[in-house]
């Protein structure tokens, strides 16, 4: 699996990391960064959420991705993490864009016909 | 102005020639030389007789006009399409003046701006200044003429409130708003009357600046096709009653969609705003509507607000009926029709599209069940409906006005299908065209001979004992049109075999291969349909039918079946979109769609294929109806294989390909075959009167589900009968 | 259309309206309605029969025009109809529409265009005043004030006894004879007031009064002598240039 990373990494070019290590770090200084601002965050936006829910959404956020091995993409997703704490903290979002991280998950939509029938999605 | 009507009338002779500008009038045999004039000095050959106007459309210049109409007889009087013409001293009225040869015609001089100008202005001293209160601002022909064509300033200063002509209002009917001072004489209206309604009810009074358009006496306008003076008027003078102060052109969106109120599929474009439908105008369509529509589908669109199904119901155990969702609505029909097993009966109405048709006759058929049938009844005898050649008006709509004699059989083409019956009219006016008449006596606008009400006389015209059957035979261009209520006899079947057996003998005679003699005229937007996909029709098989423990109900509203006519256990399922007949005797009612409401095919009496589309979205919890079907179908554990619409078109096209053909009219053939068959098939004609259920004005207007729920229609009739009253 | 309100109508707008409008003066309504109203004296219950010999008068008429053409009777038929009925109700437009089997709003066209045609009652003696200028010049005005105060009426009227109906038209073609009054198909003209005072009592009598001019003058002659054509016709030649 590292061998074929390896390859992959040697044939494009690549992002801001040479390696998994280099990538692993970056990931654990986002996280470090998000989890130090997480306190200020729940208060400036006053978020119906206590410090432990965020703590525990942060965790769930980065655990989403935990099976990535391209480190073109953890690179990708590092930077948005980036883009993402720098609006936050700077206020440049809105309460409503940071209770989103804790919106369940959607209902998928009904694909068959009965379903789309009964439930006036056709 | 040319009144062609009366002066024939009067003489009882013919008139040798007239020359109106229609399409009938180009076909003559010979052609003359063309002619060379100059438009803008650009040259353009065109044939002796073609006015200035037309000749300049034929290099896409457009003069302005008001009074000048292409379906009307030509009145130049309003002078707006004043053109220079070079060496002539005054500017000539391009609407009347044929061209000569070598004319070099100036639509953009000085003379012809500034001649254009002057009408305009002439024109606004005495329009009053009241666009922001008037129905037409918008889509005016006089406001946007003044904007392109007029003076930016005003000259008229009437300081005094005193100088505008006013005119009083008339009172012309439901339907027509009139605000007489808006009127510029253009006539179009007067013209309308007299040419193509056949209603010389409206004419000029007065004279000079008191001239003023009206009936004089008080009477109202009344014809089946009023409503087109609305589209014709170009000023507000005239405007629809129940559209006034609506909306505004601008606000509304337009849907082009096709008429199902008759079988003639007339285009229409439906213009809605959030989701109402607002009003319903024509869309020109050469081969069908021309640029006219009836009253009856123009005005009945205030029903598709009232008496509207808008959620499943479904009888609970006080024998109410109550309102439930969907999924119970289909679970209880479902079980239902699972308990039936095969005794299930399905009747369909006038109104249905081919979409639900297809599903509905998949579904029982996939339940075990034939039962299929129409409400309205066509005979089942002979070749039935085998071969469509036998159900459709073969000839078209558009070649009727070409038609050098007409024998209607059992039919009141003005009431039942007032396009045809223009056609009909104009063929009269303009191309000499007799008519004879076989059954009730009963007003058309136009003279005909009456052949009495004994169907007999079919045969004894074709076997030449008749008085009419050498001058039928002499004609050229003869049609026989066989209305539905002559189909709809008991002996339905052997006046069919009779009218096919004349007009085969007819038909050899006549050199155009495209003339088809035989020609049925349905009442009802859906019958063609469902004659292609294979329904019966007439309820009779269900009557027979035993035990049906489960009777569908798709759109049927005409009361043909009653629940004595039913076991008392049947289980009455309705699927429509109006509260009517039919939903008075259902145990469950499943809503549908309304024409303006789905992407549906409706085929017309000709046999062509043509779409509705969605204007709006049904009411409430409605549906459109095939998939109201296909979600049953999947409940009743008989899935049927379509999901969507392209899917169902395409089971349409494996069952009959034309019906997706749309716009095209399939030639239905095989005349000697059908006549064969039919001549097989025993049954005479009784000697029974003809009769038909339209006779008078009043019984136009409320035919079917949608008419009979709309108060402008309810409207209509109490004027007719008030009309029916008046001394004038 | 009394020439008094023109009068003061036109010296008022000369004073206000600028120089380049085009409407100087009120658009004036016509003084009769173009639409038919029911009354009591006209309504289409009245019932209206030409006589006998109106209507071999109507068949003649309708033989002048040619098959297909026969509407152009319409005018003579209205014609004759208000000359029976001394007016034109709406029934009778509707018996000259069944005669010429016409829609009946072609006949109410032609009726209300022509003004000649009464469609209300008027009196059996219709007296038209002409006020246009030539008359007016020559004083129609006292004409027109003698008649309305002989007969006790205003202008447009209907004497209750159903006799007189007095109105003001514009020029009837008699400026020659000015000042003139049609009565009925006669025209009286070179009026004064004495002779218009005369006509009015022969009309009260139930005399017919001499038609034509008042003044001595046979037709439409100069008063006095003839000023021109005195003498014998001059041959062919005359005056003209010798050399030619």
């Amino acid at each position: 699996m590292a061998q074929q990373a390896v390859k992959t990494l040697r044939q494009v070019k690549p992002l801001l990391s040479l390696d998994q290590g280099q990538a692993r770090s970056r990931v654990l200084n986002l996280y470090k960064a998000w989890y130090r601002q997480l306190p200020y965050i729940v208060h400036k936006y006053d978020i119906p959420k206590s410090i432990g829910d965020c703590k525990n959404k942060l965790r769930e956020e980065f655990l989403k991705h935990k099976d990535l091995t391209d480190v073109r993409v953890i690179d990708m997703l590092v930077i948005k993490g980036q883009m993402e704490l720098k609006e936050t903290v700077n206020i440049w979002k809105q309460k409503g864009h940071i209770m989103t991280f804790f919106k369940d998950t959607e209902e998928p939509k009904p694909t068959d016909f009965l379903s789309k029938f009964l439930t006036n999605t056709n | 102005m040319l009144r062609l009507g009366i002066s024939k009338v009067l003489s009882g002779a013919k008139i040798q020639h007239v020359a109106v500008v229609s399409r009938a009038a180009s076909d003559i045999a010979k052609k003359p030389e063309k002619i060379e004039v100059f438009i803008d000095d650009k040259s353009v050959m065109v044939e002796p007789g073609t006015t200035v106007l037309q000749a300049a459309a034929q290099i896409g210049v457009e003069i302005p006009r008001f009074c000048y109409h292409e379906r009307l007889a030509v009145a130049g009087n309003c002078r707006m399409c004043l053109v220079e013409v070079e060496k002539s001293p005054k500017p000539v009225a391009a609407c009347a003046m044929p061209v000569m040869k070598g004319w070099r015609i100036k639509t953009d001089s000085e003379m012809t701006k500034r001649a254009r100008e002057g009408v305009m202005e002439f024109l606004l001293v005495n329009h009053p200044l009241d666009c922001p209160i008037c129905d037409q601002g918008g889509e005016c022909d006089l406001q946007d003429q003044s904007m392109a064509f007029g003076s930016d300033r005003s000259r008229f200063t009437d300081i005094d409130f005193s100088g505008k002509r006013a005119v009083e209002d008339k009172d012309i009917g439901p339907l027509i708003k009139t605000i007489m001072t808006r009127c510029i004489h253009c006539t179009r209206c007067i013209r309308f009357a007299s040419e193509v309604a056949g209603v010389d009810d409206l004419g000029t009074t007065g004279r000079g600046s008191d001239m003023q358009i009206g009936t004089y006496v008080e009477k109202f306008f009344m014809s089946e096709m009023s409503g087109n003076v609305i589209d014709l008027c170009p000023v507000g003078a005239l405007t629809s009653k129940p559209y006034s102060f609506t909306a505004r052109p601008w606000e509304i969106r337009k849907v082009d969609s096709i008429d199902v109120l008759d079988a003639v599929g007339s285009n229409i474009v439906v213009s809605t705003r959030t989701g109402e439908v607002l009003r319903i105008l024509p869309r020109t369509n050469e081969e069908i509507n021309e640029e006219w529509l009836s009253d009856k589908s123009r005005f009945a669109y205030d029903a598709l607000k009232r008496q509207r199904l808008v959620t499943p119901m479904v009888k609970g155990c006080d024998g109410q009926l109550k309102p439930v969702d969907w999924e119970a609505a289909l679970l209880t029909v479902a079980k239902a029709m699972n308990q039936a097993g095969n005794k299930i009966g399905a009747i369909a109405g006038g109104l249905t599209d081919a979409e639900a048709l297809v599903s509905l006759k998949d579904l029982l058929n996939r339940l075990g069940s034939e039962n299929l049938c129409t409400e309205h009844t066509f005979p089942m005898d002979g070749c039935a409906t085998d071969l469509r050649s036998t159900y459709l008006l073969n000839n078209k709509i558009a070649p009727v006005e070409e038609a050098d004699f007409i024998l209607l059989v059992g039919a009141n083409p003005r009431l039942e299908a007032p396009l045809l019956n223009s056609r009909i009219r104009k063929g009269y006016i303009h191309n000499e065209t007799d008519i004879a008449v076989l059954g009730p006596k009963t007003d058309m606008r136009y003279d005909y001979e009456h052949l009495g009400e004994d169907p007999s006389a079919l045969n004894q015209i074709a076997s030449g004992s008749h008085p009419l059957a050498a001058k039928l035979k002499k004609a050229k261009k003869p049609l026989i049109i066989v209305g539905a209520d002559a189909m709809a006899r008991a002996d339905g079947g052997a006046i069919r075999t009779a009218a096919m057996k004349l007009s085969q003998e007819l038909q050899s005679n006549i050199v155009d291969g495209e003339w088809k003699v035989l020609n049925i005229l349905h009442k009802v937007a859906g019958q063609v349909a469902a004659l292609d996909l294979g329904y019966s029709a007439g309820v009779e098989k269900i009557r027979n039918a035993d035990g049906i423990k489960v009777l569908f109900l798709l759109g049927a509203d005409e009361g043909t079946i009653s629940r004595d006519d039913l076991p008392k256990d049947c289980f009455v399922v309705y699927q429509g979109h109006h509260g009517d007949h039919g939903a008075s005797i259902a145990d469950a009612i499943l809503p549908g769609a309304a024409y303006t409401e789905k992407q549906a095919t409706y085929v017309n009496t000709e046999g062509r294929a043509q779409q509705t589309l969605v204007a709006v979205t049904p009411p409430g919890q409605a549906k459109e109806d095939w998939k109201i079907i296909r979600a049953l179908s999947e409940i009743l554990g008989s899935k049927l294989p379509y999901d969507n619409l392209d899917q169902v078109r395409y089971r349409l096209e494996e069952v009959a390909p034309h019906l997706t053909r749309y716009g095209a009219a399939e030639n239905a053939n095989y005349f000697k075959q059908a006549l064969a068959i039919s001549t097989m098939a025993k049954g005479n004609i009784s000697n029974s009167p003809l009769d038909v259920k339209q006779k008078k004005l009043e019984d136009f207007f409320m035919t079917d589900a949608i008419s009979r729920a709309s108060p402008t229609m309810a409207k209509c009739v109490a004027a007719v009968k008030k009309h029916m009253e008046s001394k004038y | 259309m009394l020439s008094s309100v023109r009068k003061a109508g036109c010296s008022l707008w000369r004073g206000v309206v600028a120089p380049r409008s085009i409407q100087t003066s009120s658009a004036l309504q016509h003084d009769s309605l173009f639409v038919h109203r029911d009354s009591a004296a006209d309504n289409p219950d009245i019932k209206f029969e030409f006589t006998p010999d109106n209507i071999k008068r109507a068949d003649a008429i309708l033989a002048i025009y040619p098959e297909g053409h026969k509407r152009a009777a319409m005018i003579p038929l209205l014609d004759l109809a208000q000359r029976q009925q001394g007016w034109l109700p709406l029934s009778a437009m509707h018996a000259v529409a069944d005669m010429l089997k016409l829609p009946r709003m072609r006949v109410y066209e032609v009726a209300t265009f022509y003004t000649m045609f009464m469609r209300k009652p008027t009196g059996k003696y219709h007296l038209q005043v002409c006020t246009t200028t030539p008359c007016w010049l020559r004083g129609s005005d006292e004409i027109l004030e003698t008649i309305c105060k002989n007969l006790n009426m205003k202008v447009g009227e209907t004497s209750k006894d159903g006799m007189y109906t007095i109105s003001e038209v514009e020029c009837l073609g008699a400026c020659v004879n000015a000042p003139m009054v049609q009565i009925n198909d006669d025209y009286y003209e070179d009026l004064t007031v004495q002779d218009t005072e005369e006509i009015l009592s022969d009309l009260k009598a139930g005399k017919r009064p001499r038609a034509g001019p008042r003044s001595g003058r046979f037709a439409a002659e100069p008063l006095g002598e003839p000023t021109s054509l005195k003498g014998e016709p001059t041959g062919p030649g005359f005056g003209v240039r010798a050399d030619l």
